[in-house]
């Protein structure tokens, strides 16, 4: 069931950015678009870890995390085509977004801000004596940022039920890994700097993150203190929509499969028929579709309602 | 550095209570009322805080309501725009306010943001003891509140009398937004007034009227209050508290303003940023027909505040600047 589930976030998401990187590039999607292909498998196998009562903080690269925690195509289509509607209500774009209903919390642009808010949310949980937890990302990028630090000495020195998946996705935008810092091996920077355990994964393997990501997520419940994994990928596309991602060298791509055609491949092992994998690529294309279709069709936001929520309790 | 004690308790009024006290009373009341509640920051544990503020919290409520923090203002910020977003009620203090640029990202982008784009609430309190003539210098004296007027999703708070720091800060802790509630270190121990009782609240985003008067308006908060009062012993002379900073009450100002056809802005923040911006923009754009003289300013010049007493007493209003200032107002 898990193998099933996993296949279909990844499948989801890659569709989804497949279409929204077309509807893009006709200039249907304002602004920028933001992709997390050939790392789908690392934000599915996270999400579906955690529990219903969880809490999550995903990123750009991280669409499939979403749908683990029930959010739909149509919602992130919403999102993405600015609709009155959406996640934002036009508010923010692409994948700006979050679900409070199904614990999601929404994506800011400045890196790193999101690992004290993670950290946040574990301490009221460990004030509470909630058996939950708390996860979000960060890449090879956010490292540098103070944010992350503070965030991992506070999450260390409180020990909360925190787990902090870094992506090291080789680049910062254009910058790779090895210009960003002096020891690039970040799962060993989390154990011995912050004393935070940290599993490295090979993050085109979709069960390999998932079953580090579930034992990470169960020791924070257990009350083991914040947990770390890291997932090696290489970033797919460009930065953004508008970055061919020229400065990648061929070799680093020959080095990191596709986690979709790697998971499917297992899936034909465990005896799934071609016509059974078939089906389910039917399945996703048919929701991806009908989200879209549904998003098209769903209402612009109505300027007259800008100035509202800008506050929870306006001042009279 | 350490300035407890040293803020002018020597010439307070004997018996009441001082401004500290009242917020240390608010913190206390939340506290044993809410359960949500929870205080965050440096040396604000065992030790009581710089000031002294939090003295015998720790003792009556422990490690897990009172928590010390290491030196990390971005990262314990953060931290508790997280646990409200889970339905917590955080108060943090910051050691000084001029630290709030430590923590001005997650203030601005989590903190001002989140409700308008996702409509999760995020009830966090951020204390921070600001302002000068404790001759703290560029880095322990200043006014850091006008970075943050005029940012919408933010509400900012400047309480200039004991029985506002009371009632203010229990609203604050109830509002359901980010406040930022800046503490002037001058009124700590020198400002008494009676308890106002723990069922005192002051509604956030009302000015009052502190000293009625026909001649003129001084529109001011905080530390301004007191001086503004001082300044205007024997004139016919209105003193508006705003209270809360931003958003402004534009209507106690229009009104009061209407009354007395002259306007005075006195602020501790530097030349016109904040406050005096925002306040002398409305008049000119809503009461200019009402006014008999220009608007008049009274502010610190725009430098980062000084250390030497010569040099900071010269920087900051003084009630015989304010007094001159008043007078020209009115001879116009």
């Amino acid at each position: 069931m898990t193998r099933l589930a996993l296949h279909r976030c990844m499948l989801l998401q890659r569709l989804v950015e497949e279409r929204i990187v077309a509807l893009y590039r006709q200039g249907r999607i304002a602004g920028s678009v933001y992709t997390g292909y050939m790392q789908e498998a690392v934000a599915a196998a996270t999400g579906l870890a955690l529990a219903p009562g969880d809490v999550v903080a995903p990123l750009n690269r991280e669409q499939a995390c979403h749908y683990a925690r029930g959010v739909t195509p149509a919602d992130v289509f919403r999102n993405f085509l600015g609709k009155g509607d959406g996640p934002t209500r036009g508010r923010d774009g692409n994948m700006h977004f979050g679900v409070p209903a199904r614990g999601v919390f929404p994506l800011v642009s400045m890196l790193g801000d999101l690992v004290p808010v993670t950290v946040g949310a574990a301490l009221a949980f460990k004030r509470r004596g909630e058996p939950r937890v708390a996860l979000t990302y960060f890449g090879d990028g956010a490292s540098s940022v103070g944010d992350v630090h503070e965030g991992l000495n506070l999450a260390a020195v409180w020990r909360v039920p925190a787990v902090f998946v870094v992506q090291s996705n080789q680049y910062a935008y254009s910058t790779p890994t090895e210009r960003q810092m002096a020891n690039t091996n970040l799962s060993e920077r989390l154990t011995g700097g912050w004393s935070i355990p940290c599993v490295r994964v090979d993050g085109t393997d979709a069960l390999a993150v998932y079953e580090v990501a579930r034992d990470a997520v169960e020791r924070a419940r257990a009350g083991e203190g914040p947990q770390a994994l890291e997932a090696v990928t290489l970033r797919g596309h460009g930065h953004a929509g508008h970055d061919a991602a020229a400065y990648v060298a061929n070799e680093l791509r020959l080095r990191f499969g596709d986690p979709i055609e790697r998971l499917e491949a297992r899936l034909r092992l465990d005896g799934l028929e071609e016509g059974e994998l078939a089906a389910l690529r039917d399945d996703a294309a048919a929701e991806v579709a009908a989200g879209l279709a549904d998003a098209e069709a769903a209402p612009d936001p109505n300027p007259a309602t800008l100035e509202d929520g800008v506050y929870a309790t306006p001042l009279p | 550095m350490h300035l407890s004690g040293e803020v002018a308790e020597r010439d307070a009024p004997p018996g009441s209570m001082t401004f500290l006290g009242a917020i240390t009373h608010a913190l206390r009341d939340a506290l044993r009322e809410d359960e949500r509640v929870f205080l965050l920051g440096e040396d604000i544990g065992h030790f009581g805080g710089a000031f002294g503020v939090t003295k015998g919290l720790w003792e009556e409520f422990g490690d897990a309501r009172v928590v010390d923090t290491p030196i990390a203002e971005e990262g314990f910020v953060g931290a508790a725009f997280g646990a409200a977003w889970m339905g917590e009620r955080p108060v943090v203090e910051l050691q000084f306010a001029d630290f709030v640029s430590c923590a001005f990202d997650q203030i601005v982008t989590v903190g001002a943001k989140t409700h308008w784009r996702s409509g999760i609430a995020l009830p966090v309190v951020i204390r921070a003891p600001f302002g000068g003539s404790v001759r703290g210098g560029p880095f322990h004296a200043s006014c850091p509140e006008p970075s943050f007027v005029g940012v919408p999703g933010l509400k900012v708070v400047c309480p200039g009398s004991v029985g506002d720091a009371y009632g203010l800060l229990r609203s604050a802790i109830e509002d359901d937004d980010p406040v930022l509630f800046f503490e002037h270190k001058a009124l700590y121990r020198r400002l008494r007034g009676e308890f106002p009782g723990s069922g005192h609240r002051v509604p956030l985003g009302r000015a009052r009227v502190v000293r009625a008067g026909a001649a003129a308006t001084v529109v001011t908060y905080a530390a301004g209050v007191d001086l503004a009062l001082r300044a205007a012993d024997g004139l016919d002379v209105e003193v508006l508290d705003l209270r809360t900073v931003w958003p402004i009450d534009e209507e106690a100002v229009l009104r009061s303003v209407a009354k007395t056809s002259r306007v005075l802005v006195l602020q501790e923040a530097a030349g016109a940023t904040g406050v005096a911006g925002h306040v002398l923009a409305l008049v000119a754009r809503a009461a200019f027909e009402s006014l008999d003289a220009p608007p008049a300013l009274v502010s610190p010049p725009a430098t980062p505040v000084p250390f030497a007493p010569p040099l900071e007493d010269t920087y900051l209003p003084s009630p015989e600047r304010v007094r001159r200032a008043l007078e020209e107002l009115l001879d116009y």
